[in-house]
C-alpha cells in the first residue's frame, strides 16, 4: 500500500477579500503521478506555493514525508512554476548548475548532471549558449531539466508541456513515467486532460478554492460515467433485454446505454447467447475533459 | 543542505555572475584608466602652459621715486612660496623636490627711472607689471601697481616679494643684523605640539595629523561609494530575477533570508573587490605618498584603522539589507532606486555633518551619533582617529553591539520586504498590503 508523501489538511488561504482556498484536504502518495486539476484561478498555484513554503496558509497544515512541512524539506522538493524563466544573460549550463546546487548538490555534481540532462533532453550543444539564444521549446526543456536534475523525491510541475511540439511532449511524458518507475512522486498541474488520462494515477480537481473531485483516475471516470458500453460486432446486433438505448456508430460499432443497475457482463452474455458475433466489448468511461467541464460548470451554476 | 551552504551557493553565483559582466569589468579596470586619461587631458595643457610661464623669472618693473630700494640693476629676490617648512621637507623626501621647485615663483625687480619708461615696457609686454613707489611712500605707505589688462593671478605673490624687499631695505644698516632679520621675518619657523586631555604631548604639526583626518574621511567616502554601488548591483539583480521569472524557483529552494544574505555577500563582495582594485591602482601609482608620510612623522591612528574593517562590513550589511529589501518593492529599476534613496541619504549623513563632527569630535552630537546604527560606523572611526583616549571601550563595544543588533533586525526586515517585493507582480504594493503581507509571512 502506498504511503502519503504529501498531506494537505484543511488548507485555507485568502488574499484580502478574495478566498483562494477553502479547507482543501487530500493526500499525494509516494511514487505516483498525481494530477492537480482546476480552471484558471481555482487555487492550484496557491496550493502549490503553500506546499513549497513560498506563501503561508491562513489555516490548516501541510505534512511532507510524514512531518510538518518546513524549510528542511525543500531540497527534496522540486518545483517548475507556470510563470517561469531562466537567467537570460548566462550560459545554459551555469544556470542549470546553480539550480542544482541550490538543491544541495555540489557544484561539480550539479554541473555533471546538468550536462547529462542536456544529453537526455537532446540539447547537448546548447550547454555553453547564453539562455537568450534558446528557442521557446529549448528553453522549456532546459527548465524542466533544471528542476529534475536534482532528482527530487516530490516534484511539482505546473503545465510542463505548454508550448512544446508533440515529439517533445512525448519526451516529457516519458521523463515523468521514468520518475514513476524510479519511485519518485510527481504532482502534475495541467489543463491537458488527455495527459491526465494517460499519465496520472490519481487526481484532485479544485474549483473556486474547494476540492470537488478526488481519487483514482479510473474510479473518478467511472463515477462520472453513464452506464454505457461500446460493442464491435460482425453483422446486425440483436435486441437484448436491460438495454435502454442502442446507437449505431457505423462500421460495426454500437454504443449501448444500459438500464439502471444492469451489470455490463450480463449484457455481454445476453448478446452472445442471442448469436451476436462480438469482436470487442468495453465499458465506456467518461473522458476527463467532460468531467472537468461538467464539474466547473456545476460550480458556476 | 545547511543554511550557510545555501547562502554560499547564492553568494558564489551572484559574485561570479557580477564579475563576469562586461559592464563590471569595464567599470573596474576602465574607470581608473578613464580617470587617468581625464586627468591627463586636463593637466597636460595646464602643465605645459605653466612650465612655459615659469621657465623664465617673472620680471616686474619698479619706479622708486624716494630711492628706498636702492636698486642699481635687476634684482632677483629668489623663490617665494607660502608652503610650510615641514610640508616642504616632506615633499622633498617624497622625491617631489623638482615639482616643488617648479611650483615656486622667481621674481626679478627691474628699476626704471620714470613712470613713462616702465609704462612703455609693460605696454610692450616686457614686464609682468610694475610698481611705483611714490615720493611720499614713507609717510602714507601707498604703492601704485600697474598690470596688463589680462587676467592675472600672481599679483599678490609679487606684492609679497616686494614687501619683503622693502622691509629688508628699510631696516638694514639701521638695526643690528639679528634684529633686522626678525623685523623682516618675525617667525622663521614654528614647532607645533598637541596636548591630549591626559596631558600627553604629541607632535602637533599639520602634516603629522593628516591621517587623523584622512582615515575617517576615506572611510566615509569609500563606505558611501560601496553602499551606493553595491545597492545598484543588488537592485539590478532583483529586477532581473523578477523580469526573468526565476523568483519562484529560487524561493522554492532557499528562504528569503538566505537569498538576501547570499546576494549581499556575493554582490557586496563584487562591489568591494571593485573598490579594492581602484584603491590598489591608486596606491601603486601614488606610492610616493609613503615616504611623505614617514618623513612627516605621521601620527597613525591605529585604533581607527583596526576598527575600520569590522565597522565597515557590519554597517555595509546593515544598509545593504535595508536597501535591497526596500528596493525590491519597486516594479522596475528606477522605482527601486527611488525607494532605496532614503537609505542612501542616511548613509551620507555623517559626511554631510563632517564639519560639525570635526569641530567637536567628542561633543554631544558625535556622542549621540555613536549610538545610532545609521551613523555609528563613520562616527566611531572619526572619534577613534581624532583622539582614541576620548573614546571609551564601552562606547566602542556598545556601538558595535547596537550596530550588530540593528543589522540583524535590518536583515530580517529587509528579507521580509524582499519576499513581499519578489512575490508582488505588476503594481507596487501599497503600504497596507506590505503590512498585511509582513504579518502573514511572520
Amino acid at each position: 500500500m502506498s504511503t502519503p508523501v504529501v498531506i494537505f489538511d484543511t488548507i485555507e488561504k485568502a488574499y484580502g477579500q478574495i478566498v483562494a482556498l477553502r479547507g482543501v484536504s487530500f493526500d499525494v502518495n509516494s511514487g505516483e503521478i498525481f494530477g492537480l486539476l482546476g480552471p484558471n484561478g481555482a487555487g492550484k498555484s496557491t496550493l502549490i506555493r503553500i506546499l513549497m513554503d513560498i506563501i503561508r496558509a491562513d489555516k490548516g497544515r501541510v505534512m511532507v514525508f510524514g512531518e510538518p512541512r518546513s524549510r528542511v524539506h525543500l531540497d527534496r522538493l522540486g518545483y517548475l512554476p507556470e510563470e517561469r524563466g531562466l537567467y537570460t544573460k548566462l550560459a545554459v549550463v551555469d544556470v542549470m548548475t546553480y539550480f542544482g546546487a541550490l538543491k544541495g548538490l555540489s557544484r561539480a555534481e550539479a554541473r555533471r548532471r546538468s550536462l547529462a540532462w542536456l544529453e537526455k533532453v537532446e540539447l547537448p550543444h546548447v550547454a555553453t549558449w547564453k539562455v537568450d539564444r534558446l528557442s521557446k521549446g529549448m528553453s522549456q526543456k532546459v527548465q524542466i531539466a533544471s528542476i529534475l536534475l536534482s532528482d527530487p523525491d516530490v516534484c511539482v510541475l505546473d503545465e510542463p508541456t505548454t508550448g512544446l511540439d508533440p515529439v517533445n511532449v512525448q519526451m516529457v511524458q516519458d521523463l515523468l513515467l521514468e520518475r514513476r518507475r524510479n519511485g519518485r512522486t510527481t504532482i502534475l498541474s495541467t489543463h491537458h486532460m488527455s495527459q491526465v488520462e494517460e499519465l496520472c494515477d490519481r487526481v484532485a480537481l479544485i474549483n473556486q478554492g474547494q476540492l470537488m473531485v478526488y481519487g483514482e483516475v479510473d474510479e473518478v471516470r467511472r463515477r462520472y460515467s453513464l452506464p454505457e458500453v461500446r460493442v464491435h460486432a460482425r453483422g446486425p446486433l440483436p435486441h437484448v433485454p436491460a438495454v435502454a438505448r442502442t446507437t449505431d456508430e457505423g462500421e460495426g460499432s454500437w454504443r449501448i446505454l444500459l438500464s439502471d443497475g444492469t451489470p455490463p457482463h450480463e449484457v455481454l452474455a445476453a448478446l452472445v447467447a442471442s448469436g451476436a458475433c462480438v469482436d470487442r466489448f468495453e465499458p465506456l468511461l467518461a473522458p476527463m475533459e467532460d468531467i472537468f467541464v461538467r464539474v466547473v460548470k456545476e460550480g458556476r451554476a | 543542505m545547511s543554511a550557510w551552504q545555501k547562502i554560499k551557493t547564492v553568494a558564489t553565483f551572484e559574485f561570479l555572475s557580477a564579475v563576469k559582466r562586461p559592464g563590471y569589468l569595464i567599470a573596474t579596470f576602465g574607470m581608473p584608466l578613464f580617470m587617468a586619461a581625464y586627468g591627463a587631458v586636463v593637466a597636460v595643457p595646464a602643465y605645459i602652459a605653466d612650465k612655459g610661464s615659469r621657465a623664465a623669472a617673472s620680471v616686474y618693473g619698479v619706479v622708486d621715486e624716494p630711492g628706498v630700494l636702492r636698486l642699481s640693476g635687476d634684482l632677483n629676490v629668489g623663490k617665494q612660496s607660502p608652503i610650510s617648512e615641514e610640508m616642504r621637507r616632506a615633499l622633498e623626501a617624497a622625491g617631489q623636490g623638482q615639482a616643488l621647485e617648479r611650483a615656486l615663483d622667481n621674481f626679478v625687480f627691474r628699476p626704471y627711472t620714470s613712470r613713462d619708461e616702465a609704462h612703455a615696457a609693460l605696454a610692450a609686454r616686457h614686464l609682468k607689471g610694475y610698481f611705483v613707489i611714490p615720493q611720499n611712500y614713507l609717510r602714507d605707505g601707498r604703492l601704485d601697481v600697474y598690470t596688463p589688462d589680462s587676467f592675472n593671478v600672481s599679483g599678490s605673490d609679487s606684492r609679497n616679494a616686494l614687501s619683503d624687499l622693502l622691509r629688508r631695505r628699510l631696516v638694514e644698516q639701521r638695526l643690528d643684523p639679528a634684529l633686522s632679520a626678525r623685523v623682516v621675518k618675525p617667525i622663521e619657523r614654528t614647532r607645533r605640539f598637541a596636548v591630549t586631555r591626559n596631558g600627553e604631548v604629541r607632535d602637533g604639526g599639520s602634516t603629522a595629523s593628516i591621517l587623523r583626518f584622512a582615515v575617517p574621511l576615506v572611510f566615509m567616502v569609500l563606505f558611501l561609494i560601496s553602499v551606493l554601488m553595491t545597492s545598484g548591483y543588488l537592485m539590478q539583480g532583483t529586477a532581473t530575477e523578477k523580469e526573468n521569472k526565476v523568483v519562484d524557483v529560487l524561493l522554492a529552494s532557499a528562504n528569503p533570508d538566505q537569498i538576501l544574505a547570499g546576494k549581499l555577500l556575493g554582490l557586496g563582495g563584487a562591489g568591494l573587490l571593485q573598490i579594492s582594485v581602484w584603491l590598489t591602482m591608486l596606491m601603486v601609482t601614488g606610492v610616493g605618498v609613503v615616504p611623505l608620510l614617514m618623513s612627516a612623522r605621521v601620527d597613525v591612528p591605529w585604533l581607527a584603522l583596526a576598527l575600520a574593517a569590522p565597522f565597515f562590513v557590519i554597517a555595509f550589511l546593515f544598509f545593504g539589507g535595508l536597501m535591497l529589501g526596500t528596493g525590491s518593492l519597486g516594479t522596475n529599476m528606477r522605482e527601486a532606486q527611488q525607494l532605496a534613496m532614503v537609505w542612501s541619504l542616511t548613509a551620507a549623513a555623517p559626511l554631510m555633518m563632517m564639519a560639525v563632527l570635526i569641530r567637536e569630535p567628542n561633543g554631544l552630537v558625535a556622542k549621540v551619533m555613536t549610538w545610532v546604527p545609521f551613523t555609528a560606523g563613520p562616527v566611531v572611526i572619526l572619534r577613534a582617529s581624532n583622539d582614541a583616549s576620548q573614546l571609551a571601550w564601552w562606547e566602542i563595544a556598545g556601538s558595535l553591539l547596537v550596530l550588530v543588533g540593528a543589522t540583524w533586525l535590518g536583515l530580517r526586515l529587509g528579507a521580509r520586504l524582499f519576499r513581499i517585493g519578489l512575490l508582488s507582480a505588476g503594481a507596487r504594493p501599497t503600504l497596507r498590503e506590505i503590512v498585511r503581507q509582513a504579518r502573514l509571512t511572520s
